[in-house]
């Protein structure tokens, strides 16, 4: 574990074809609404016009551009998954170490409270939030987070807990290393590999709940989503237009959603402890 | 020994006793956290016009505030509270839509299962050979694939393109059949919802089998088994894939509460009048008491499913219910 975690990784089809999807697909999400001449707001063109020169993708029956309104649902789509996966993160590490760490009466208690929320289905208070109160997508993001750091937290107490016992942890005691020190110095660096699955596998779920969101229809309706697309583009599955309208976004999510599957997939082999033995 | 064993049980159970009724709280709390005038912000962006009399009754109902006990006793008497977009009692409407649900994520939990575990023992078996590779990059394909898109992606192919399936519905309606007829009118429905979720839950059936069952097999009582002459099969089966379910049984529970997205997804793209649908249906005419209605409902449901299989997986696993 001292040395490059990363090196074997480099060797893993999974990984690498899930690094180049991801990178591709992010950087449409980062430029590619800059790329487009039109704002994916403008209803001025001619609805449910074919794909053309102007218009790659054709026009929906509002009257917009569908590559614009595509780039920035992926944009949104991607930035959700992002900030949910990494605020679940950082609760998950916090929390995880810190119930490692203190043991006892907390740790038994932050861990009656994993439970307790892993038994509460996420989804089902997203849906009630999202439609009683219309968050912003943040705050759904943040929500989110705080319903579903326990499964991660678990992962990163359990591996904090083997590393806690290890000598060169007792000789840093035993030399009066303050607890804090040895927590930001070596237990929190040492499980860095751990943040990649959680993170990973975190984002992945995310990204796939704001398309069910939006699917659903829960979020500001003027706000682009892969997800309100397909739903959108549903609609007119009897016009022949199927292909340019509602191919595109189904593409585009599941394509974006199986790179950070491959990459979840792959870190998890390579950096869960569990599954050394199964490579 | 058996004190610890009960302990470990009611342990257990009071855990989804306590999630049950964090959720039966927020939902009795949730009206009154909700801001000012919300009624006529919700119908004014809806397509449902309120008569005077039903906007009163709606408003009398969300300000009406029953202690925790009497909306907890009014759950239980089926007085869910009633539908303005669809003019019904909630209850009804979700016992009608119940069965559907049941059926298709049901018969999509166990067909998955089933087929899941035999595939990762069989792939398990035969590991690193051509066969098992294939199998095993299939079904991390396949992983990767959200139910928006196969579900899409069916509907497109064999109920519009080909036209062997029905593109909506649960059965023929007015289509007054023979028990025999009927039947197989529902399962011709059922086949695209069903083959999509089917291709949702299968790869992480596969895939954890699959890592499971190849721990069982370097334990020295494989070994043993196989040394002993037993024929294959019954290794393979009796004595190694009996532990490799174990995990599966656990993670199908930790799982099951995001599926219930999964289910709410293909019900709305095949048009299929369970749950998913309703709700879908309720969140776009905004009708709020429906979709308090159907969340508590099928959280409560998933609350179930997770204590059942608890106690399956005590069943299942002798040390489980020794396990200090």
């Amino acid at each position: 574990m001292h040395l490059d975690p990363f090196a074997r990784l480099q060797s893993d089809p999974w990984f690498l074809s899930g690094l180049v999807l991801a990178s591709v697909l992010g950087l449409a999400a980062l430029i590619g609404p800059a790329m487009v001449p039109y704002d994916p707001h403008d209803m001025s063109f001619t609805p449910l016009a074919p794909p053309s020169a102007a218009h790659w993708l054709g026009v929906n029956d509002g009257g917009m551009d569908i590559l614009a309104e595509l780039l920035l649902g992926l944009r949104n789509t991607v930035a959700f998954g992002m900030s949910a996966g990494g605020l679940a993160l950082v609760l998950a590490v916090l929390i995880g170490v810190a119930a490692a760490w203190t043991g006892g009466w907390a740790d038994a208690l932050i861990m009656r409270l994993a439970d307790v929320l892993l038994a509460i289905p996420a989804v089902m208070v997203l849906i009630v939030s999202a439609a009683f109160f219309r968050p912003e997508p943040l705050s759904l993001a943040l929500l989110l987070a705080l319903l579903t750091w326990p499964s991660t937290a678990k992962g990163i107490r359990a591996q904090a807990l083997v590393i806690k016992n290890r000598r060169h942890i007792l000789a840093s005691r035993q030399m009066g290393a303050s607890s804090g020190r040895i927590i930001v110095r070596h237990l929190v660096p040492e499980l860095f590999p751990l943040y990649w699955v959680g993170f990973a596998a975190k984002a992945r779920m995310a990204m796939f709940m704001e398309a069910t969101l939006a699917f659903l229809g829960l979020f500001d309706p003027s706000r682009k989503s892969l997800g309100l697309m397909i739903s959108f583009a549903l609609k007119y599955y009897y016009l022949d237009i199927w292909w340019n309208w509602l191919l595109p976004p189904v593409l585009a999510l599941s394509l974006l959603i199986m790179a950070v599957t491959f990459l979840a997939v792959s870190l998890e082999k390579r950096f869960d402890p569990r599954l050394q033995e199964t490579l | 020994m058996y004190s610890r064993r009960w302990s470990k049980r009611w342990s257990g159970i009071a855990g989804y006793l306590i999630g049950a009724m964090v959720l039966v709280y927020s939902s009795h709390r949730l009206p009154a956290l909700l801001p000012g005038d919300f009624v006529t912000a919700m119908f004014a962006s809806s397509h449902v016009t309120l008569t005077a009399e039903q906007d009163a009754q709606l408003r009398a109902w969300y300000i009406h505030r029953p202690d925790f006990g009497e909306y907890l006793l009014g759950l239980l008497r089926l007085d869910w509270g009633y539908s303005f977009a669809f003019l019904t009692p909630v209850s009804r409407l979700i016992l009608e839509a119940l069965p559907w649900t049941l059926l298709l994520a049901g018969s999509a939990h166990v067909l998955s299962m089933v087929l899941g575990f035999w595939a990762g023992v069989e792939a398990a078996w035969r590991r690193g050979g051509r066969v098992e590779k294939a199998a095993v990059g299939l079904m991390t394909v396949l992983e990767g694939l959200p139910e928006i898109a196969t579900g899409v992606a069916l509907l497109l192919l064999f109920a519009l393109h080909a036209g062997w399936f029905p593109a909506a519905g649960a059965q023929t309606v007015y289509a007054r059949l023979s028990l025999w007829a009927w039947l197989l009118d529902v399962l011709h429905h059922l086949a695209l919802p069903l083959a999509t979720l089917v291709l949702a839950y299968l790869p992480g059936n596969f895939l954890l089998t699959r890592a499971s069952m190849v721990m069982v097999l370097g334990e020295p009582f494989v070994q043993t088994a196989r040394a002993k002459g037993l024929p294959p099969l019954r290794v393979r089966y009796r004595h190694a894939a009996r532990n490799a379910l174990l995990p599966m049984v656990t993670r199908l529970g930790l799982r099951i509460a995001f599926m219930v997205t999964g289910v709410l997804v293909v019900e709305t793209i095949h048009s299929y009048p369970g749950l998913g649908t309703l709700l879908f249906n309720a969140i776009a005419k905004r009708d709020l008491p429906l979709i308090q209605g159907i969340v508590l409902f099928s959280s409560l449901i998933v609350l179930a499913v997770n204590l059942a299989l608890d106690w399956v997986y005590g069943r299942i696993d002798p040390r489980a219910a020794h396990a200090p």
